[in-house]
């Protein structure tokens, strides 16, 4: 070979190098000794995969599974003008929270059913029911319902609800090198996990509730953000007065914690005030739209 | 014995398959040029396929937004970071997520990747390439194929709902709101 050819093969050698291009595996070199390599060289970044946090397209992947599952519990109400009003006053609210915008955004829809109920599904997917609108007297108070939901949504409590256990074991199924080590076992052990992911959250959000302190949480980010987008903050006292009169019927209207501790706390965060003509313009346009 | 051909010089003479010196140059200055673009990123410019995607001040969802951009619109890629691409849009520098380009190819192994072995290759198995990046829309399928009961197509079309952006400021505006 002529000096000038090992010049060229050395210049496409670097070439290929500088471009990151890595080699197919040779046949005839031992599998398990790529493996091995693969593992020796992942070991760093291994700590760093486990310690990571659910990411914001993961979160949007479970609250589309959570939604799903609700919707197959209660059916979604497709009336064009309920779900625009209900959208607007969402994202009226949506946009002045902790957390203005996520991974493909907020969206809002009505279940059609008399349980007067809402679930924030985590990623942004509001649903509220028509027993709920119904038990609303005005558009600040529809806005306190949702800003309580985007305020869980914001604050990450459906998300957070999935079990540390499981997320360790998802990060170690999702590890690279144990994906390479037990192969095709480990997708379904994935989907499993995504499964139960789903069942934590829908736990928490449907079924036993969030905590005591993430509903106070929820109260006090819905008055902020009902104060920031120009709603009446007072709005949700009247809710909370309206569902600790009725007493608890699970959802929203949950007792524990008990809707009077709810509105004790968020009386002393809310100065009432008389209902300016903006919120009569609001009030008014409420009362035009059929729930 | 045979006579050379006096109008062939010596250092001429090639072998089969070897290049001319010229060739080599040329050959060179291409394979500079496409690392020098590649690593550079010249004037990449890509379209916009999917709806409700906004232009970010930051590379991250809760920074503010500087403007929609629609399904369709072009923009003009700058830099790559992790999911995030800086690009220039109507005239505003700002942040896009790559799900708004469906077919953005992964950003080139960098320096740092040289030395810490670069991006994991997947083998061509489906199951070990979506075991290793946690919940992705591969994992929700094989979850929704699991469970057909699901009422996915509701949930779609909740997400495909939108409230157009003046019909909004229009809401704001009438309710005496904060825009």
């Amino acid at each position: 070979m002529s000096p000038r050819i090992l010049g060229i093969l050395f210049f496409f050698g670097v070439v290929l190098f500088l471009s990151g291009f890595q080699l197919p595996s040779l046949p005839g070199v031992p599998s398990e000794v790529g493996k091995g390599l693969g593992i020796a060289t992942k070991a760093g970044s291994k700590a760093v995969v486990a310690a990571r946090e659910i990411t914001d397209s993961e979160e949007y992947y479970v609250g589309r599974a959570v939604a799903a599952r609700i919707l197959g519990k209660y059916p979604l109400y497709q009336n064009q003008a309920v779900t625009l009003y209900v959208n607007q006053v969402g994202q009226s609210v949506a946009r002045k929270s902790s957390r203005p915008s996520t991974y493909r955004g907020y969206h809002f829809a009505v279940l059609d059913t008399s349980e007067p109920n809402a679930f924030a599904c985590p990623g942004g997917i509001i649903l509220i029911t028509r027993g709920l609108l119904q038990q609303c007297q005005n558009e600040d108070e529809l806005a306190a319902v949702l800003a309580h939901e985007v305020a869980h949504v914001a604050n990450k409590d459906g998300i957070n609800s999935i079990s540390k256990a499981r997320w360790t074991e998802v990060l170690t199924a999702t590890g690279t090198e144990a994906a390479r080590q037990f192969g095709g076992g480990v997708a379904a052990n994935l989907v499993n996990l995504f499964e139960g992911a789903i069942d934590d959250v829908f736990k928490t959000i449907v079924v036993n509730g969030y905590s005591r302190t993430a509903e106070a949480n929820a109260d006090r980010g819905a008055v902020s953000i009902l104060s920031r987008a120009g709603y009446n903050p007072a709005a949700l006292v009247s809710l909370l007065s309206k569902m600790s009169a009725k007493g608890g019927s699970g959802g929203i209207f949950r007792t524990h914690p008990p809707t009077s501790e709810r509105l004790a706390q968020v009386k002393s965060q809310v100065r009432e005030a008389p209902a300016s003509p903006a919120e009569q313009t609001r009030t008014k346009r409420f009362q035009q739209v059929k729930f | 014995m045979f006579k050379k051909n006096p109008s062939i010089k010596e250092d001429e003479v090639r072998r089969p398959g070897e290049l001319s010196p010229k060739g080599t140059c040329l050959l060179a200055l291409f394979l500079i040029l496409g690392l020098a673009a590649a690593g550079t990123g010249i004037a990449e410019t890509l379209k916009v396929e999917r709806p409700n995607m906004q232009l970010y001040q930051a590379p991250n969802f809760a920074s503010p937004v500087l403007l929609p951009v629609p399904v369709g619109a072009e923009v003009t890629v700058l830099s790559r970071s992790g999911d995030w691409l800086q690009v220039s849009y109507q005239g505003k520098t700002g942040y896009m997520h790559q799900t708004a380009f469906p077919q953005t190819p992964p950003p080139a192994v960098g320096l740092p990747g040289l030395l810490t072995g670069g991006p994991v290759r997947e083998t061509r198995s489906d199951e070990v390439a979506l075991a290793g990046k946690g919940f992705t829309p591969e994992v929700e399928a094989a979850y929704r194929q699991k469970n057909p009961g699901l009422n996915y197509a509701q949930v779609d079309l909740i997400e495909s709902f939108r409230v157009d952006d003046r019909q909004l400021a229009a809401f704001i505006k009438e309710g005496g709101l904060t825009p």
